[in-house]
């Protein structure tokens, strides 16, 4: 019985590690900056729809360049976060995101989708 | 509760976690696809189920506990309270996607009725607390609850339930205030209003085919192993059971808005298509509604011609093929919906269940569930989650293929029952392909 329950544990514990192996477990140790441009010039914005790679945890800066003020959505979870800009270049800086999944950035603005951040 | 800053809606599992490439992974699936078709046309020549005798009754003890008045009275009461608690949250709690209302709604009714109705069988049905409601006011006027002021229209069959379930992924797929509690609120007024005054019209015949909870839950319920042959509580397998189906017409509609809208809530992220509505044309709600509607049709259209594209015998109706077959497309349903939201049931509904511990908003932990912690293990892994992605889309397929397969052996004259099926053989293995690219499109 000791024997059969040993051997239980051990299978279990060799799951577990091999488990933990096979994933990409969270990115650590520091990363850069990741520095995103963004334009708004009237109806249309750069990006629109694409999606870009962040790890979890980095920072993430917006470079936003526009010809008149607005607003940007981080549709997160479960609390979105929104950044107003002005006229011209300013820069924002989205809190990091905590685990691996997509978010997607939008301007409230315009109702358009700039990107979508996929975090790994 | 700690506040989690900036959590992602939507986990991973894309094309570059496959370890293979798209490309093989989509080819090796609709050879499964074409494959399973082959076996079965050597090996499967005769029908296998008949709902007359298929299944074995319950035990005793399940079928009495299941047929109690006491069951069915608690599982009235869970719907009841739960509507409470909803009615709740909607008029008392914050306008925040801090609400529980979204996730309760999105996730747990929408995604999590799935898992559970194929687990325990008819969900909703059971809990509806509409059918409370038409039952209680039929009780006051004196009259029966299974029959309503008129005869319930045999032509509308499931139509109703189709556009309910419209309703529902146009809120969810498209509308860009689908988490503002108002939006929200409406809705839910307006599907509140049609079920309390189609009870009372046409009773309780009028949910099983217009409640669109209902229909779905019951749709997916009838690939579990629950069923009923002549009252009593039997268990099948769940290909038997889904071949005991009824065909009410609008089935077809039923499915195609089911999978259609599985299929454009791939595609409306990927890229391509947020450039495409996003340039100076049309207002995206009116391109991203034509989007969801042209999914939809397009899923509908490609099954009806490959099920009428068949011989038939003398005196059969090709018009009837379709909803004849259209009970195979549910365990293609199933495995889309696992594909598309296994990450998302498991995480947002986590969540969803620590949100709702704070129903309004104050920092309450009336369920004692506010301090749980969302478990990313499958987000973590996302080789892991594409794998299953893939399972479970060819799973579903090659089911599929087998109740087609059943079918086409039971309706369809000896000589036709091979030659017939190729058609619909082609849609599927397009459909396999299709959702396939989509899923991984991202």
């Amino acid at each position: 019985m000791a024997r059969l329950l040993s051997t239980a544990v051990l299978l279990v514990l060799v799951a577990l590690t091999t488990a933990g192996c096979g994933g990409d477990g969270p990115s650590s140790g520091p990363q850069s900056t990741k520095v995103i441009d963004v334009t708004v010039s009237g109806r249309s914005t750069t990006p629109s729809g694409q999606t870009i790679d962040v790890g979890v945890g980095q920072r993430i800066e917006l470079r936003v360049t526009a010809d008149a003020p607005g607003e940007i959505h981080v549709h997160s979870s479960p609390a979105e976060q929104e950044f107003q800009y002005g006229k011209g270049t300013s820069t924002i800086e989205v809190e990091p995101i905590q685990a691996p999944g997509r978010v997607t950035v939008e301007s409230h603005t315009l109702g358009k989708t700039l990107f979508i951040l996929q975090a790994r | 509760m700690t506040p989690l800053l900036l959590l992602p809606q939507h986990g991973l599992g894309g094309a570059q976690d496959l370890p293979v490439s798209r490309e093989l992974a989509i080819l090796g699936a609709a050879a499964a696809v074409a494959v399973s078709f082959v076996v079965l046309a050597l090996a499967w020549r005769t029908g296998r189920y008949d709902a007359a005798t298929s299944g074995r009754p319950a035990p005793h003890w399940l079928a009495g506990l299941v047929d109690s008045t006491a069951w069915r009275a608690a599982l009235r009461a869970v719907g009841l309270v739960s509507l409470l608690y909803l009615v709740l949250v909607a008029l008392a709690g914050k306008d925040l996607l801090t609400n529980p209302i979204f996730g309760i709604f999105y996730v747990w009714i929408w995604v999590g009725m799935v898992p559970a109705s194929l687990v325990f069988g008819r969900v909703w049905r059971a809990i509806s607390p509409w059918r409370l409601v038409n039952t209680g006011l039929a009780r006051i006027t004196g009259a029966s609850p299974d029959d309503g002021l008129y005869a319930y229209p045999r032509r509308l069959g499931m139509w109703p339930g189709a556009l309910g379930l419209f309703a529902f992924v146009w809120i969810e797929l498209v509308d860009p205030h689908n988490v503002e509690l108002g939006h929200l609120t409406f809705w839910c007024a307006g599907y509140l209003v049609a079920m309390v005054v189609g009870g009372a019209l046409f009773g309780n015949v009028f949910y099983a085919r217009a409640d669109p909870f209902e229909v779905y839950s019951s749709l997916v319920a009838r690939a579990s192993v629950w069923g009923r042959r002549d009252g009593v509580l039997v268990v099948r397998s769940p290909l038997a059971n889904l071949d005991s189906s009824p065909t009410d017409p609008g089935l077809l509609a039923v499915v195609a808005v089911l999978f259609g809208s599985t299929a454009f809530d791939a595609f409306r992220e990927s890229t391509r298509w947020l450039t495409f509505i996003q340039g100076d044309g049309a207002p995206i709600v009116l391109q991203n509604t034509l989007g969801l509607v042209g999914f939809c049709a397009g899923v509908g259209a490609i099954f009806w011609v490959a099920s009428v594209a068949t011989g038939i015998g003398p005196g059969q109706s090709r018009r009837l093929l379709p909803g004849t077959f259209a009970h195979a497309l549910v365990p293609i349903i199933i495995g889309y919906i696992v594909a598309h939201y296994l990450s998302y049931l498991v995480e947002v509904g986590t969540f969803t269940l620590i949100e709702a511990s704070d129903p309004l908003g104050r920092g309450s932990d009336v369920l004692g569930t506010g301090g749980l912690t969302v478990p990313y293990w499958l987000s973590y892994h996302p080789t892991f989650l594409a794998e299953c992605k893939v399972a479970a889309v060819v799973t579903g397929h090659v089911v599929g293929v087998v109740a087609a397969h059943e079918r086409a052996i039971k309706v369809l004259p000896k000589r036709h029952q091979l030659t017939g099926q190729l058609p619909l053989l082609a849609a599927m293995i397009a459909f396999t392909v299709g959702g396939l690219y989509l899923l991984f499109s991202t």
